[in-house]
């Protein structure tokens, strides 16, 4: 489904990074973790076609399509959504209109008819009982002066509603206590299918908790240094990362 | 007797002798002359002139309207279709070329104690009640196109709202152009008094059939008695070659409230001068705008509150879309007295600019003489921000309907506070269908 292969990144002049290689495959859910400045959010970024990182070699596919030329929309059109880390508030825009914006956009690229407003209400009232959520936050502005724990719920909510092929996770249990963290990996489990796939990024273990991945990758100065099962990330915990970092020297 | 005038605007007033003459009411002349003279003895402002530094007079000088004296009779409620807002329910009345048309103004169900007339008639019928009234607001020293507009004074809208009367429909003023063969000026002067405790919704929409070539020079009076309630709401949605010019001057008494929305839409060339003052303690006045200036727009605001009283509060919230070569001017003056203590008084501009050739001249300011005030002044000009670009297109909505979402949202703040539905509709797609076509270079 997803395929990178010797990526390189730049921001500015500084390569972040530096020949990553990922397969992800249908259904699958991936976590990454690797230590601050790692790359790791540099990675969700350029996988979604945010503006300001240089892509200088190597590729990124995504069901046989190159990703690197196309817009943000366009990958999001594909299948592909990237929930963010600092999910932005955009103050006088309604959430709903905007969810069914998002909705319509995706749905008129894919060829299908684009929803009324019943049958969007509908929908939108099956998915947030799907993620145990009420419907206090379609009323507001998109996260205007949401909390960080609504914040997040929102994304997982605007995933439910896309329905994508690959999800990237960027950071979403960073600011999130521990109930609010459980609301989310729950949302987020309840949307996992045999077709979903799911990049896992983050720094602790605690979220996989939670999200019990399928493979886990160490991401260290841009490339990817050691893969494994879900016991890779708590040995991780237990050890830290100074520990796979220092194997990876000496090697 | 036009002598004097400067060049280009003697037409101004020219034919308006004539068409009034029968009128026979010697203060209403008087008035005349004494504006006449004003406007005379002024001169065109140039750019030294500090009320004119951003905005210049020469295309408008250039075009040497006439006034369009006669009433335009043809219109039929059929051919003002086009102009009406779906679904908003309002007292009517129709202005055509500057001319009130009792054809057009359905006012039959008028509630009790609401009187709403055209000018020209009323000056017919009932002289008395406006005199003293007629530029009882905007007071005997004014600037050029008050002036011209007093000195060509003959037709427009009257609103009298008795005491403790509450309108509960709003009141619609429509102000149609339709074009004629030469390019004309049309000076509508429009009073409108509520009286002690009296309640009402006073829109104001200014516009075409078709995209002809003229210009609007109105003047609005507005005088709220003690603990009246007025919310304005203004609409300029003038042809696209068309020229605008605003003058308002509201006086607020006792506790009263005053809430306008400016929305300046049309109009190559638009001016709007809002005066306001105060004549009772513990008033209120809430001034909100938004204007949207594309290719070879200008929109120009100027502001004057003057807090000569204690104990008054007064809000000025301007928000602006610029693209294109678009071009706006914000000056804004609150001026607070030296015993208006306890005035509270804030005033903001806030700019999107879409392109790199738009222009925006902002001057928000505070002249303040009391010691005992909560007064601020704020001013920003920015560019839609590439985070909440990205975040829209990440979602997969393309990065033009991205773009006018985020526009729109940065306008909603406004147009939510227009009160009627149908209202904040139609403002909504008219700013989207602007929007749509506004190129971002």
């Amino acid at each position: 489904m997803l395929s990178v292969k010797g990526l390189r990144a730049n921001v500015g002049d500084k390569e972040i990074l530096r020949g990553l290689d990922l397969e992800v495959g249908p259904g699958e859910v991936h976590a990454i973790m690797g230590p601050n400045g790692s790359g790791k959010s540099t990675f969700a970024h350029v996988l979604s076609g945010r503006e300001g990182y240089e892509v200088t070699s190597g590729s990124a596919t995504f069901e046989g399509k190159d990703l690197l030329v196309l817009e943000p929309e366009e990958r999001a059109q594909l299948g592909l959504f990237l929930a963010f880390q600092y999910p932005v508030e955009l103050s006088g825009v309604n959430n709903t209109y905007f969810l069914k914006a998002a909705l319509n956009s995706i749905r008129k690229a894919r060829g299908e008819e684009e929803l009324d407003a019943v049958s969007f209400l509908r929908l939108i009232k099956d998915k947030l009982k799907i993620l145990h959520l009420d419907d206090s936050l379609l009323k507001r502005a998109v996260n205007a002066g949401f909390s960080g724990g609504e914040k997040k719920r929102n994304e997982i909510f605007q995933m439910a509603l896309l329905e994508p092929k690959l999800a990237i996770l960027d950071e979403t249990d960073s600011g999130l206590d521990i109930d609010a963290l459980r609301v989310v990996a729950d949302g987020v489990n309840a949307l996992r299918s045999p077709e979903r796939s799911m990049i896992v990024v983050t720094h602790y273990q605690r979220l996989l908790d939670y999200i019990q991945p399928d493979y886990v990758h160490v991401l260290a100065k841009g490339q990817i240094i050691r893969s494994g099962g879900k016991e890779l990330a708590l040995e991780l915990e237990e050890k830290g990362y100074g520990w796979i970092e220092a194997e990876g020297r000496a090697a | 007797m036009t002598a004097g005038l400067p060049t280009g605007f003697e037409g101004w007033v020219a034919e308006a002798a004539r068409a009034s003459g029968g009128r026979g009411l010697e203060w209403l002349d008087a008035q005349r002359r004494s504006a006449l003279e004003q406007a005379s003895a002024q001169g065109l402002p140039t750019n030294k002139d500090e009320q004119w530094r951003y905005t210049s007079l020469k295309g408008l000088q250039e075009q040497a309207f006439a006034l369009s004296a006669e009433p335009l009779t043809a219109l039929q409620p059929d051919d003002i279709e086009e102009a009406l807002v779906a679904g908003l329910d309002s007292h009517r009345v129709v202005l055509v070329n500057g001319r009130f048309s009792p054809e057009l103004s359905p006012l039959e169900d008028l509630p009790e104690g609401v009187r709403i007339a055209g000018l020209a008639q009323l000056l017919e019928s009932d002289p008395d009640v406006l005199r003293g009234e007629l530029n009882g607001v905007a007071g005997d020293e004014l600037p050029l196109f008050a002036a011209l507009n007093t000195a060509g004074l003959d037709d427009g809208v009257v609103v009298i709202v008795d005491d403790r009367r509450i309108v509960e429909r709003p009141i619609e003023l429509i102000h149609l152009s339709v074009g004629l063969d030469e390019p004309r000026v049309a000076q509508p002067r429009n009073l409108v008094i509520l009286n002690a405790g009296a309640q009402a919704t006073l829109i104001e929409r200014y516009l075409s059939l078709g995209d002809s070539l003229y210009c609007t020079n109105c003047v609005t009076e507005v005088s709220l008695g003690r603990d009246a309630l007025l919310a304005h709401e203004r609409i300029q949605d003038e042809s696209p070659n068309a020229f605008h010019i605003t003058g308002f001057y509201l006086r607020q008494d006792t506790a009263s409230s005053y809430r306008g929305i400016n929305i300046g839409l049309g109009a190559r060339w638009a001016r709007t001068d809002l005066c306001v003052s105060f004549s009772g303690e513990h008033a209120e006045c809430d001034l909100q705008g938004l204007y949207l200036a594309g290719d070879g727009q200008l929109m120009d605001y100027h502001l004057d509150v003057d807090h000569s009283l204690p104990n008054c509060r007064s809000q000025e919230n301007f928000k602006g879309i610029l693209y294109g070569k678009g071009r706006a001017v914000f000056d804004g003056l609150v001026f607070v007295a030296e015993d208006a203590q306890k005035t509270d008084a804030a005033m903001s501009n806030r700019n999107l600019m879409l392109s790199e050739s738009a222009e925006v001249d902002t001057k928000p300011q505070l002249e303040i003489n009391a010691d005992d005030v909560k007064c601020s002044h704020g001013t920003t000009v920015g560019r839609i921000e590439p985070e909440m670009l990205f975040y829209l297109r990440s979602r997969g909505i393309s990065a033009p309907i991205a773009r006018r979402m985020l526009c729109l949202g940065f306008a909603g703040e406004i147009i939510d506070k227009l009160g009627a539905e149908p209202l904040r509709d139609y403002v909504t797609e008219q700013v989207g269908r602007r929007l749509e076509s506004a190129p971002l270079s």
